[in-house]
């Protein structure tokens, strides 16, 4: 069934909500902004056609309110809604809220986010299309003794999952059947607290696993197609740091392979619309079901650019009821992408977010660069959400090429007045072992074990006293020039304050 | 107009030109002089060119960008905008003059028992064949004279006492 979207709400924030007003400007689609209080001055609202309070700038009280949500796409006469990632973008009773107010949701059915949403629930569907996944149990948890069990079955080293969770929260890997009592209730507890459930499950530790995923675009004809995978295994604690497409490991065969239970797994839930299967990849290729993520991910850009598609507006099209444009064999990789996650925390302060004005803003820009950025000089980052800043990504003919190209713009990114973790990303671009594709999802850990290479200074030490110098002078003295019709600077100003200091 | 500056943990002392203005600009770094052109693209980022060498210099709080790297630095000089250190202390209790790098003392400007203004002069050092007046922090008597003229004295050393 055909159906007309003219307007579309975007029920999130930040650089993803940018991203998808992007896709419907190209589209010729109007869009809906919504904001919280500590967003009014956001890039997403300035770039929309209309924007809309939600409300205080807790997420419960904003982003995560569907009812007000889904009462401004009504009053505003927006025909559908994008989730964006995070916030309700999974959320089964939201996109049923939509369907019944005659809403479109740009995402999947509600009933195929209850089957794959779910981590259980998905384990066993996984089960039904003969998916290899990870030895374990495929219901919750009901006891200690029913996970000593599971786990002696199995064999240890274990890990404990949450079922409703993500982000490694709810997570604890297990050695020994000692320690199997205390880990469960941690992890069954911390779930609780995260995620509103503290059901449990348990699984065979998979040694130093890359963590490779699928992407699928379906449409609602029974067209399902894989769009490539995407190497995400530099993590820390579980929260992906850099991305990648191809992954370096994965040929021909082997992507056919996960591609093709990735499509089965879908069609047997009749999933619609984008979505990510993921898997962890053993040192001898074997392939295991890890979760489904039922949105549009954060990552997506390394697969727009090895494929050239647009994923959001194909989600868009699919939501309109239009079949897929392409046939499998249709689907080209060309190329490599890299993406850094640029966010505003601390790695010398153990990653602590670092929220706050941001004071300068130099972008990097060139060949092969995209940068899908939320923020610009003058902006306050808020405390009450993701602290991401920018999703910096490289795309070069080959993985060297792109890793040189991603070293070369980071050299040209500067951000003042608060903390990035750019510094981070030179230091693994520049590792040895991330060159040579050496990676499992335990490397980063690994690596920030390790002391800091000292880099070798390219800046004589007098150009930096001079500079430091220049930059405190210039900055607080100097007068504003004839052309210069900018307030004063700020720095001039912090300066006279303090010079009137008691 | 000389500045005192801490950069990566090493006291230095850059001397800039009295009314310094983007351009071409010569520049004395611990007695090294050093011909420079600055231009201050925006505020706080900056383009230098050093003998051709051109560097992107990006001030950012406390550390200065430069080509990607950063460091830190800090402004030693209590009048500068970020000698905030001593300026956030507050103006009770005693307050030390210090020695913001190796040097001799040329002059010493007061006597134990001097009531003495906030910035009024206490002493002259001379470092690298410069002179330099360091200034009370807070008005007070001055209650110690740790040093007398030809006295050698190291970074940090206790010159004056005013409470």
């Amino acid at each position: 069934m055909r159906r007309t979207i003219q307007k579309v709400l975007i029920a999130n924030r930040g650089e993803i909500a940018l991203r998808v007003i992007r896709a419907c400007r190209e589209m010729g689609l109007r869009t809906v902004a919504v904001y919280s209080d500590a967003d009014r001055a956001a890039l997403h609202v300035l770039h929309a056609d209309e924007a809309y309070c939600l409300g205080p700038a807790l997420a419960s009280e904003s982003y995560l309110r569907g009812d007000l949500i889904l009462d401004i796409a009504l009053q505003s006469g927006a025909d559908a809604i994008h989730p964006g990632y995070g916030f309700l973008s999974e959320n089964a009773e939201f996109a049923e809220a939509c369907a019944a107010a005659g809403i479109i949701f740009i995402g999947p059915p509600a009933s195929a986010m209850r089957v794959l949403g779910s981590k259980t629930k998905a384990r066993q569907a996984a089960d039904a299309a003969a998916m290899p996944r990870v030895p374990g149990s495929v219901t919750g948890l009901t006891s200690t003794q029913e996970a000593l069990r599971v786990a002696a079955e199995i064999g240890y080293p274990v890990m404990l999952k949450a079922a409703a969770g993500g982000g490694g929260k709810g997570m604890r890997a297990v050695s020994a059947p000692e320690d199997l009592a205390a880990a469960y209730v941690a992890a069954s507890s911390e779930a609780e607290r995260s995620f509103g459930s503290g059901e449990v499950y348990l699984e065979k530790l998979i040694e130093r696993p890359r963590h490779i995923e699928i992407q699928l675009m379906a449409d609602e004809h029974g067209g399902c197609l894989y769009l490539g995978e995407r190497e995400c295994s530099v993590q820390r604690r579980h929260q992906k740091v850099i991305e990648e497409a191809p992954s370096a490991v994965v040929g021909e065969d082997l992507r056919r392979r996960m591609g093709e239970a990735a499509v089965r797994l879908a069609l047997s839930a009749g999933y619609v619309n984008a979505g990510t299967v993921e898997f962890l990849v053993d040192s001898a290729e074997n392939f295991y079901f890890l979760e489904m993520n039922t949105r549009l991910q954060v990552e997506h850009p390394v697969t727009e650019l090895v494929t050239g598609l647009d994923l959001v507006q194909m989600q868009i099209r699919v939501a309109m009821g239009e079949p897929l444009a392409m046939k499998q064999e249709q689907v080209r990789l060309r190329g490599h992408a890299i993406e850094c996650r640029i966010y505003a925390e601390d790695p010398d302060n153990n990653f602590f977010p670092s929220p706050g004005l941001i004071t300068r803003l130099v972008r990097p820009g060139g060949p092969g660069i995209r940068e899908d950025c939320g923020v610009y000089a003058g902006w306050t980052v808020p405390l009450e959400y993701d602290p991401m800043l920018s999703k910096l990504v490289a795309f070069a003919q080959t993985r060297e090429m792109a890793i040189d190209r991603m070293l070369r713009a980071l050299g040209e990114y500067a951000i003042g007045g608060i903390k990035t973790n750019i510094g981070l990303f030179r230091r693994i671009l520049q590792d040895a072992d991330f060159r040579a594709a050496r990676i499992d999802t335990g490397y980063l850990e690994r690596l920030l074990a390790g002391a800091a290479p000292v880099e070798e200074a390219t800046v004589p030490e007098d150009v930096v006293a001079l500079a430091a110098a220049l930059l405190t002078s210039l900055g607080t003295e100097r007068p504003p020039a004839a052309n210069d019709s900018a307030p004063a600077s700020k720095w001039a100003a912090a300066g006279r304050q303090e010079e009137l200091r008691p | 107009m000389t500045v005192w500056l801490e950069v990566e943990g090493k006291k230095r002392r850059v001397e800039l030109p009295s009314s310094v203005l983007d351009g071409a600009m010569e520049c004395i770094v611990d007695g090294k002089l050093i011909a420079a052109n600055a231009r201050m693209l925006q505020p706080g980022i900056m383009s230098l060119v050093i003998e051709g060498r051109q560097y992107r210099c990006v001030l950012d709080g406390d550390s200065v960008l430069i080509d990607g790297r950063r460091f830190a630095f800090e402004v030693n000089d209590p009048r500068s905008l970020q000698g905030r250190r001593s300026a956030g202390r507050g103006a009770a209790g005693p307050r030390a003059v210090k020695a913001p790098m190796p040097g001799r003392v040329v002059r010493v400007l007061t006597v134990v028992g001097d009531e003495v203004a906030e910035q009024q002069g206490v002493i002259v050092i001379e470092a690298m064949k410069m002179q330099n007046e360091l200034k009370s922090p807070k008005a007070g008597k001055v209650v110690r004279v740790a040093v007398a003229v030809g006295d050698t004295v190291g970074a940090g050393d206790v010159l004056v006492v005013v409470e």
